[in-house]
């Protein structure tokens, strides 16, 4: 008796069973292999490519060294940095400002919203290609970032927009009342009394979109072909090509590494926020 | 209050002038173009009314690119579907480790997927591919995995499930994470197996967390891009190419802006006329609870 009291008792990890450990042991080598290859490439030297899976016989850090020296690498970072900032605070302006209107003007509007939002995730960037690169270069914002970043801030937001509506919606009109008696503007209610209230759904627009205009390629890769507006993605694109001459296999991997190094570690240090942002912008 | 009320509105106007101008400007100009032959960009153009439209009927490549375009689209919404809600369940069991393993998962989503199609392509190559030289550490012959159109585009289909799963993962997890423990104990005393109480509690009622993984995932690979022009290129012979591709090539390459853009307008339809039934469908099938 005693035994099986024992047993019912320890459940939490006396139930696990070692083959859950294989499963998971199987899915980190199937999930971090591209990462192991990509490192282990970039410390190869270009005359040592023959085993992409083995260790290199050296380590060599010469790769780095010149990625790091790399004014490309850098502009890379600085241009990334600005299409990023512009994009970001445009979008999450813009998006609180109009969905705190929508919600006190009238409460109809959101379904609107939210089918328009719907609309637009289903334009293929592509689709619209011609459309908006014809009309970007008719007004001069070819190889701009303001012009990429009004660009990507209005592709974002619909969404954005849509997931503030929500949240407004449920903050009391007796709070802007209030405001207004004490005599604060519609603006200052918003920024003062409304924007802080908004703090959950600003964090995570703020990771969405930023992550988004780091990843962004399409748009990027025809708008910026100027190369000292090239962002960080393009950088690398352009390391790996072998176009022209020979390709430089392990300098492009290092590259690679470096570029995607403050999109991880900002991973690692906020995934519970980019989780949960990921949940909340997806459901509903 | 009234006057308040207009105020309201004017903070609107920012968030309408960008959408109309980034957004509806370009669908109107992308719909006036695909009327014309125009090489995009010199000054003249000829107005060919619906020549663009039917033209499209005759051409193979568009065909084979919609084809390509399904199987990326549904290809992918199955695959990460239920690897996604496997991977779930499994990460919903308690050993050391999940929430690492949650973490390693879902990595990938970070990821730009051209720069992750960039990595795998040296996976998949022929000659000193990552693939084939696991295969023949077991002396296995290579597998030429990028040799037709087809097992191209069935190559860029598994690595961009591969890249997505997390995503449906996460959404499965919160799901499942939000189903009342009590419901699947009462299935439990009333007798019901692991499976009979997987269809009939936990299926039902993640149904909105399906139409959430189903839609976005539908469609987001069926604007698949990104991972195409870094792993296959389109090739071989524009063989794996997909819509958005086929736009790309034609308004950049073979300089057939109004054609391009006829497609483009196509594409969308065809996204809205395969995503809005699947959308309702699930969506009426949602249990309250």
């Amino acid at each position: 008796m005693d035994k099986t009291k024992v047993q019912t008792k320890g459940t939490l990890f006396k139930e696990t069973k070692w083959w859950y450990y294989l499963v998971a042991i199987l899915l980190v080598v199937i999930y971090l292999l591209p990462i192991y290859v990509l490192i282990n490439l970039s410390f190869r030297t270009i005359q040592d490519i023959g085993s992409k899976v083995r260790l290199p016989e050296i380590m060599n850090l010469g790769n780095y060294i010149s990625v790091f020296k790399s004014s490309a690498v850098w502009r890379g970072f600085i241009n990334t940095v600005i299409l990023m900032v512009e994009t970001v605070v445009l979008e999450i302006l813009v998006s609180a400002l109009g969905a705190y209107g929508l919600v006190r003007s009238s409460n109809r509007l959101s379904e609107m919203i939210r089918t328009l939002n719907m609309g637009i995730m289903m334009i293929p960037g592509v689709a619209l290609l011609v459309g908006t690169y014809s009309l970007m270069v008719k007004f001069n914002m070819a190889n701009t970032l303001w012009g990429l970043a009004l660009l990507s801030a209005a592709g974002g937001i619909p969404a954005t927009m849509f997931m503030y509506a929500n949240f407004v919606s449920s903050i009391p009109v007796a709070l802007d009342e209030a405001a207004m008696i004490d005599g604060a503007g519609v603006l200052r209610t918003f920024f003062q009394i409304i924007m802080p209230q908004l703090k959950a759904v600003t964090v995570t627009r703020i990771i969405m979109s930023a992550t988004g205009s780091w990843n962004n390629y399409l748009m990027p890769m025809y708008l910026l072909q100027d190369k000292t507006k090239h962002t960080i993605i393009l950088t690398i694109k352009e390391a790996f090509n072998t176009g022209n001459g020979v390709g430089d296999l392990p300098k492009a991997c290092a590259t690679c590494v470096v570029g995607l190094l403050p999109i991880i570690v900002l991973y690692l240090f906020l995934q519970r926020y980019i989780i949960e942002g990921q949940i909340d912008s997806s459901v509903k | 209050m009234r006057k308040r009320r207009r105020r309201y509105i004017y903070m609107t106007i920012p968030a309408i002038v960008l959408l109309l101008a980034f957004i509806l400007l370009p669908l109107i100009n992308a719909v006036n173009i695909s009327f014309y032959r125009w090489n995009g960009y010199s000054q003249s153009r000829h107005w060919k009314g619906i020549e663009n439209y039917t033209k499209l009927f005759r051409d193979k490549l568009f065909w084979r690119s919609l084809a390509n375009t399904l199987i990326y689209g549904f290809g992918s919404t199955l695959i990460q579907n239920i690897g996604g809600l496997m991977a779930a369940i499994f990460l919903n069991k308690k050993f050391k480790g999940r929430n690492a393993l949650r973490t390693i998962l879902y990595m990938p989503i970070m990821i730009s997927p051209f720069i992750m199609g960039q990595i795998m392509y040296y996976f998949v190559q022929y000659q000193g591919g990552v693939f084939n030289e696991l295969l023949s550490m077991f002396h296995i012959k290579s597998i030429y995995w990028m040799k037709s159109g087809f097992s191209s585009t069935i190559m860029v289909t598994l690595i961009n499930s591969w890249q997505y799963m997390g995503l449906c993962m996460i959404i499965y997890l919160a799901g499942l994470q939000n189903i009342p423990m009590m419901y699947r104990e009462a299935a439990r005393l009333d007798g019901a197996g692991k499976f009979a109480e997987f269809k009939h509690i936990v299926l039902p009622l993640l149904i909105p967390s399906i139409t959430t993984a189903v839609v976005t995932n539908l469609i987001g690979g069926l604007k698949l891009y990104d991972v195409i022009v870094a792993l296959s290129g389109g090739g071989p012979n524009r063989q794996s190419m997909s819509l958005s591709y086929y736009i790309q090539l034609l308004y950049f390459n073979d300089e057939k802006a109004g054609y391009a853009s006829a497609i483009g307008i196509v594409t969308f339809f065809v996204i809205m006329v395969i995503t809005l039934p699947i959308n309702a469908w699930l969506r009426k099938r949602e249990v309250e609870y």
